[in-house]
Formats: structure tokens, sequence, C-alpha cells
């Protein structure tokens, strides 16, 4: 076993009832490394994520977590083995204050990131809060969403489009923000339309459609085939 | 002091304060009640029960050396059961849940409302078995005897300690969910369960957990409430219903919210009792109706969505089975022959019953609305019907006919206010308005109590078919039955049909279409409820009686139960349901008290394992086989092509 890998997915099926969503997806996130799932809107990404996690019911395949098969475990379980999850649509909780937000997720292993730290990397959120979390802007909560998972010591951070409906400026910050944690060593599973944005940030990118990964690129591919990946996330 | 409005203040601050007491105990219920919806997405019903048998488990402590003679066990006091009984209701809460309402979670309301409604008839029963109608004396504790005279009254000191232990203990619960991690935890689930669940925290144990802390709670008011009240079997089922008119009045919004709601509606019921005693049995409900008007989502409601038609029909829309061209004639010939197989009588109840199961049908099988007060139309028709036809000497026809316009305006009035309010508040709001309509009959001088309207001429049909000869008795019941069916299978097929069709499918995409829903729901809430009234007032013409127990809350379940059994949304299940329960209820008429228990169970068991039906699961079964005899024609067709070439 190579431990210099975090997450690998092979052949992962999955279903909304009927109807199938997942065709084989098939791709690995090394240690320390950030990478990115590419891909239109509806190619599966987001159900990826949910499968991981352990929130898609039905599925087929094997997702190896630090060497562990978790397909088929709980998402409580999966989450306190070390994967932590930010949703698309963020999740931020209506009834619940920023910092009641914050801490949230329980602590499930040391090494987590010090609320100071937080709070330097988020300043925003450390003065609002005491706000009720959805009355934050749509940047301050993705930015919430973001900063209540660093806590936890979990490793892996899957994050669904964090730049999705966010202004220029708000997007560079987030690009900023996983730039240091990568410094600082979490391994990042990140889905994207925004190439532009994910091609300074990755290792590799896999280009999903249907339900599959249908290309694979290293940052060092990027620069010669900008037309080709225009092409796989053209509408 | 001086008398106000010459009432005295003895008497004024007397119902005041019990008033606070109700209030204190409607608080602490009605939390548990919200906590448990809010969460668990489950209408408690059985909330009721849970609390009865808080106050059932003080008494049995205090009489352990009689109950287990030999053994040794001390009597255990008061004291010592409001701090066991508590842990005790909440680890049978802990059971239920992990035994029967975790298999609901997933499932439509209605299921979870049944299941509860069941275990409620099972649990009572039980009771009602043991002790019957007599309430226990349970005294109050030594330390808390006498009290102290204010000058304008005389206050209990028990009385005192309930206010200040429930006030302190609806704090305590606010406090917890408002103001701690678990109630931030609680509260993230509420919103979105599957996240926290990603986020590492253990969902289903939480869930557990919620309904036995809301259960234990529902025992605390249970040990408080044993010196108070008398510890009955009775005593949760009434209140239970206060209780959801609480929920609807304070709406979901807030912990706090619901402790108000709790302590003014007590309150107001007490001044109500000094003012306008007839009204005060009443008083709550009627105020739910002026909130639903005014303020649809509650006092303190956020809910804002409209749409919750839900899709529940186990009909397979081109099965035979569903062909009302076939079955009308079917059932035509079955009745004519019927009398001469089975008692006429008995045949004429399973008509009325399937009648009211058709006409429930209609409103829950095809537009997918959970109704939970189909009794106040089929009482109040028969009480009308009843009342015509003794007191104002209508011939049958008429009695019939009044009875039914007066449910049809009640089905347009109920409708109106309860299309309101979405889902499981759906059936706790038309509950809660035939509860209204039950206490007025309770009270009113016309309907005779307890008694009912007794003695009700059947009279001449037309004026000359005499109907006291049991032949022509049935023969118009199955005219009746068979027109009110068969009407019902029109409106179902006509292009109105195909509306609530497309709303119990799809309801957002019916509006997109430009239908306006609600207006569609109304009109069929209300043709449910004239045909529930037909049944009604057919059936008093026939048993020559309406009383209470038409009006009662179990003749809406029964039209449930009815409707699940025989299979919610296809055209026979109705009937097939209205057969099974009233020979269920024919055949164990003789285990007295055990009835209900039993009617419990067939709920519970329903919920658990027959979902589809007598007819859904004969439709599963049909459309398997066609399916199987479909590929093996197709696999030999394929041998015959091939042994071709
Ligand atoms: N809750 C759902 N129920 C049914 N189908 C869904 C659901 N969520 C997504 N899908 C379908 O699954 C496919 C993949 O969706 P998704 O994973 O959300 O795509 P992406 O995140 O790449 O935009 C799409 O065809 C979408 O329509
Ligand atoms: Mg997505």
């Amino acid at each position: 076993m190579n431990a210099q890998v975090s997450l690998t997915v092979s052949d992962l099926q999955g279903w909304y009832g009927e109807s199938k969503a997942l065709h084989g997806m098939t791709f690995e996130v090394g240690a320390g490394e950030v990478v990115t799932l590419l891909g239109r809107n509806g190619a599966g990404k987001t159900t990826t994520l949910r499968a991981i996690m352990g929130l898609l019911r039905k599925k087929k395949g094997e997702i190896r977590f630090d060497g562990e098969d978790v397909a088929g475990r709980m998402p409580e379980y999966i989450a306190r083995r070390g994967i932590a999850y930010c949703p698309e649509e963020r999740g931020i909780f209506a009834s619940l204050t920023v910092e009641e937000n914050l801490f949230l997720p329980p602590v499930i292993a040391q090494g987590g990131m010090a609320l100071e730290d937080i709070y330097a990397l988020f300043p925003n959120i450390a003065e609002r809060r005491n706000s009720q979390g959805t009355k934050l802007s749509g940047g301050e909560q993705q930015m919430l969403a973001i900063a209540r998972i660093l806590r936890t010591g979990a490793n892996l951070l899957l994050l669904d489009e964090p730049t999705e409906g966010l202004a220029p400026v708000i997007v560079q910050q987030i690009g900023a923000v996983i730039r240091k944690l990568k410094e600082r060593g979490f391994t990042v599973l990140l889905v994207e339309q925004n190439f532009r944005f994910a091609s300074k940030l990755a290792d590799r990118h896999y280009v999903v459609e249907h339900g599959r990964v249908i290309d694979t690129l290293t940052a060092a591919d990027v620069a010669g085939n900008l037309d080709r990946i225009q092409s796989y996330l053209k509408v | 002091m001086m008398a106000f409005l010459g009432i005295s203040p003895q008497l004024l601050f007397g119902q005041l304060l019990i008033g606070l007491i109700n209030g204190v105990f409607y608080a602490m219920m009605s939390l548990g009640v919200a906590i448990i919806f809010g969460m668990l997405r489950i209408g408690n019903f059985v909330h009721g029960a849970q609390y009865m048998l808080g106050a059932f488990g003080a008494w049995y402590l205090l009489h352990l050396p009689d109950l287990f003679p030999g053994l040794g066990l001390p009597s255990l006091g008061y004291w010592w059961a409001l701090a066991l009984v508590p842990v005790a209701v909440g680890l049978i809460g802990a059971f239920m849940e992990r035994v029967f309402i975790r298999r609901v979670y997933e499932l439509e309301h209605a299921y979870g409302l049944l299941l509860t409604v069941g275990l409620t008839m099972v649990i009572e029963g039980l009771f009602n078995v043991g002790y019957g109608a007599a309430g226990q004396r349970y005294d109050i504790p030594a330390t808390l005897k006498g009290g102290v005279n204010l000058g304008f009254m005389f206050l209990p000191y028990y009385r005192l300690w309930v206010i200040a232990a429930g006030l302190f203990v609806c704090a305590l619960t606010w406090y917890i969910v408002e103001r701690t991690k678990l109630g931030a935890y609680l509260r993230a689930a509420t919103e979105n369960p599957n996240l926290v669940r990603a986020f590492g925290i253990n969902v289903p144990r939480m869930l557990m957990l919620t309904y036995a802390f809301g259960v234990g709670l529902a025992g605390l008011a249970g040990v408080m409430a044993a010196p108070i009240y008398q510890v009955s079997p009775q005593m949760g089922q009434s209140i239970i219903i206060t209780i959801f008119a609480v929920v609807v009045i304070g709406g979901m919004g807030s912990i706090s919210g619901a402790i108000f709601t709790g302590l003014m509606l007590g309150m107001i019921e007490g001044l109500t009792k000094v003012f306008w005693p007839q009204a005060s049995t009443t008083v709550i409900f009627v105020i739910m109706v002026l909130v639903l008007i005014l303020r649809p989502a509650g006092l303190f409601g956020k809910e804002t969505a409209s749409v919750h038609a839900a899709n529940i029909s186990m009909a397979r829309p081109n099965s035979f089975l569903e062909n009302g061209r076939l079955w009308l004639p079917i059932l035509s010939g079955v009745g004519v022959v019927l009398p001469f197989l089975v008692y006429p009588v008995f045949g004429m109840k399973i008509m009325c019953f399937a009648l009211f199961a058709c006409a429930y049908n209609l409103i829950f099988g095809y537009v997918g609305l959970l109704a939970f007060g189909h009794a106040a139309f089929f009482g109040s028709s028969a009480y009308i019907a009843a009342f015509t036809a003794a007191s104002w000497g209508f011939p049958p026809e008429f009695a019939v006919l009044s009875g039914m316009t007066v449910a049809t305006v009640m089905g347009a009035v109920f409708g109106w206010l309860a299309i309101r309010r979405q889902g499981l508040y759906f059936a706790m709001i038309t509950l809660a308005l035939a509860q209204l309509v039950y206490f007025y009959a309770l009270q009113a001088p016309w309907t005779h109590g307890e008694d009912g309207i007794q003695s009700v001429p059947r009279g001449y049909l037309f004026g000359f078919i005499d109907l006291e000869d049991t032949m022509n008795m049935y023969y118009f019941v199955l005219a009746v039955f068979l027109i009110g069916f068969a009407a019902i299978y029109r409106i179902g097929r006509s292009p109105f049909g195909q509306i609530l069709k497309s709303i119990r499918e799809n309801e957002l995409r019916a509006i997109s279409l430009g239908y306006s829903t609600d207006r569609f729901k109304l009109l069929a809430f209300t043709l449910s409820a004239m045909f529930a009234g037909l049944a009604g007032a057919t059936k008093a013409i026939v048993f020559q009686i309406a009383s209470l127990a038409d009006l009662y809350f179990t003749t809406s379940a029964d039209a449930l139960l009815m409707t699940l059994i025989g299979g919610v949304g296809t055209l026979l299940g109705p009937i097939v349901g209205a057969i099974v329960v009233v020979a269920m209820q024919k055949e164990f008429a003789t285990l007295g008290a055990w009835v209900v228990v039993v009617q419990g169970a067939a709920f519970v068991l329903c919920v658990l394992f027959l979902r589809k039906g007598v007819v859904g699961t004969f439709e599963d079964w049909l459309a398997t086989r066609s399916e199987s005899k479909r590929n093996a024609a197709g696999y030999t067709a394929d041998l015959a092509a091939k042994g071709a070439e």
C-alpha cells in the first residue's frame, strides 16, 4: 500500500432511485495534494462527493481512504475517519449563530487548526460571530462553510464548487485560502466548473462527464492543452 | 376585594390558577410534541398516552407493596416518582422509537400519525382493560400539603410547586435547546440531518434520544398531574388533541413560542370558565380557527411553503381493478344477493362504512391530503339526519339530504381553514376542528349529550316505502351506496379528477401549469365531506341513532384504517377495508375492552407490514405475474425466431 495515497475511488457507480448518475468513477488523491474534479453541470461531481461521504444510498464500487474501504459506511463513521465535507449549497444553518455554525462539527482528531488561525484566515467571520448564520453574505457563508471544517482535525477536505456565484474578489480570497490549506498539509478534493480558478491551485485535474472520468491532466499538462480543456467545459 | 362584573375574586383567581396549571402542562407537553415533530417529523399522537404512563408510573411506585406482595418492596412516594418515572417513561419512548417509529421516518406523514395512533390505542386500551374508566386517587405529598391564604384566595402549596417546577423545566428545556452545544446539534439536525451526519454526529441515535427526552417530559408532566387530576387510562386521550391545537396555534418557529402559547392558552381557558363556562372546552379550538384565518403560519411560525399533497396512491391506472364500469355491475349483483347470505344489518353497516371510506379515499388517496377529522362530517350529518327525522318528522330522504347539506357546508369551511397549512399540520387542524364539533355535540341540548339521539324513526321513503321493513331498508342503503360509489368513480375519471391526480403527483408542476391547486383541493375536500355526510346520515337512519362515537376521533381513524387496509387510492380498497374492519369489530365485539387494543394493533401492523393494503398488494402480484409472463412470451418468441433462421 502506497502511504502517499489519501483517497482512491475505483469503478464507483451510483444511483438516485432508478436513475444512474455515476457510471464507474475512478481517480485518486495523494496525501497533501490538491486535486480537482472538473466538469459541466450534471456531470456527477456532487454525486461523487456525496458517495464518498456516505450520503448516497445506492452505490457500488470501492472507496479507499487511508487504506480502508469506507464504501458502505455511515456518514458519521466516514467523518470520524477524517474526511470533511463542504457542500455545494454551503449548508449554513439558519437556526444557529455564526459561532455555533463554526463550532458545530465535532473535533475528531488532533491537529485541527486553532481558532486564532481560523479567525486570522477569515477575519469577517470573527467580526460577525454572533449574527444568525444565514444573515451573512454569500461570500461570508462560503468562508464559514470552509472554516468550520478546518477545526476538526480532518485531513481530507471535500470542497464542492466553493466559488460558485461569488464575486471575483471573493474568488481570489478563497483561492488564497486553499493555497494556505495546502501549505498546512491538508489534502483537498476540489469540485469546480471554474477552470481558471482551479488551474492555479491544483496538482492534478480529472475531467468528469456523464458520471465517469474522461480525461486526466497534471498541472504541467495544462498550459499546452487549454483548448481541449475549454471544450470539455463549454456548455 | 370588590367583585368584578359580578364575579367573585375567589372564582376569578381560582380559575386563573387552574388555567395557569393547565397551561404549564400544555407548555410541557407541546414542547415535547414540537421538538419531536421538528426533529423526527413525526406527529406524536401517543404523547397523551405517554403522559398517562407517567401518572400511572407514580401510582405504581406508591403501590409497589400491593402490586408485588411478598417481595418486600417499599412504597415509593412522590419524590421518588418524580425522579424515576420520567426516566422510565423516556426509556419506554426510546424503545418505541427503536422498534416502531424509526421504521416510518422515510415515509409519508400519514404513516407516522397512524402508527402513533395505533400505539395510543394499544397502550390506552390495555390500561382500560386493567383499570376501566374509574380514576385512581393519588395523594398530594405530605411536604406539600396545605397552602397559603393570600387574602383574596387560598393558594395550595402543591399547585404553587407545580407551576414553579413546570416553568423551571420549560425554561431548562429552552436553555438546552437554544443555548447549549447539544441544542445546536438538535437545531442543525432539524434543518439538515444529513449534513450533521456528515460532520460525524450520530444523528439516528440523537433522534432516539430526542424522542426519549420529549416522551420523558410527558412522563414528568404525568407525575406532576397525578395528585391534581385523577390517574385514569383516559387522562391522555383528550389532552393530546388540545396539544396538537396548541402546536398549530404556536407554530413551529421557536421553543419559547411553544412555552408561551401553552401558558397563554391555559389561562385563556381558565378565564373562559369564569365568564362563559360552556365554551371553556372549545375555546382553544376557536382560537386556533382565528389564528389560522389571521396568521396561517401560527403565532411564532415560520413555515411558508404551500405544497403538501403526497402521492401515496397504490392504484395502477389501467388495471381491471380500477375499472368502475366493470365493478359497478358486479357490486350491484353482489349487493342484491348479499342479504340472503349474511345478516342484512351487517351488510348495511359494511355499505355505510364502505361509502365513508370511499369518501375519505377521495381526499386522502386521490389528492394526497392527510385529513384526520372526517368524523366531523360523518357524525354531524348523522346528528342532523337523526334530529330532522326524529324531531321535525322529515321523511328519510330529506333527513339524509339535510345531513349531507350540513356536512358539505362544514367541509367547505373546514377545508378552507385547513388548506392554509401543510402536511401533518393539515391533519392536526382537521383533527382539532373535528374535536371542536365533538365538544359542541357533547354540550348542546339538542344532541342529548352522552345519550345521543335515539329511536330515530326510519319512516317512509318517498312517502310509501316502509323502511321499518329490513329488506326495504337494505335496498335503500344499497342504492345510496352504489350512487355514492359511482359518483366518486366518475369524479376520479373526470377532467377534475385528472387535475387532482396531477396535484398529487407533482403539485409544483400543477401550479406552474396555471392551476390554482388550493381551489381544487378545497373542492375535493368539500365533495369528500359531502359523501362522508351521505354515509353518516344513512347510518343514522339504519341504526336509528346518532351518538358521540360518530364524532369521536376514532371514527376518523377508522376511515383512515379502512382506506389503508384496503389500499390507498384504489377503487376497491375502501370497500375491502370496510369489510375487514367491520367484520373485525363484529368478531372481536365479545372481547369488550380488548377491541381497542386489537384495533390499535391492526393499525400498527398495517403501517409496518401492509402499507400497500390488500388491493395494492394484489395489484403488485398481478403486475409481477404479467411481467414474468411477458418475459416468458418474449423468450419463446426469440427462440421461435432463432429456430426459423
Ligand atoms: N437528488 C437527486 N435526485 C435525482 N437525480 C439527481 C439528484 N441530484 C442529482 N441528480 C442527477 O444526477 C446527475 C449528476 O448530478 P450532480 O452530481 O449534481 O452533478 P454536478 O455536481 O456535476 O453538477 C444529474 O443528471 C442530476 O440530474
Ligand atoms: Mg454539483
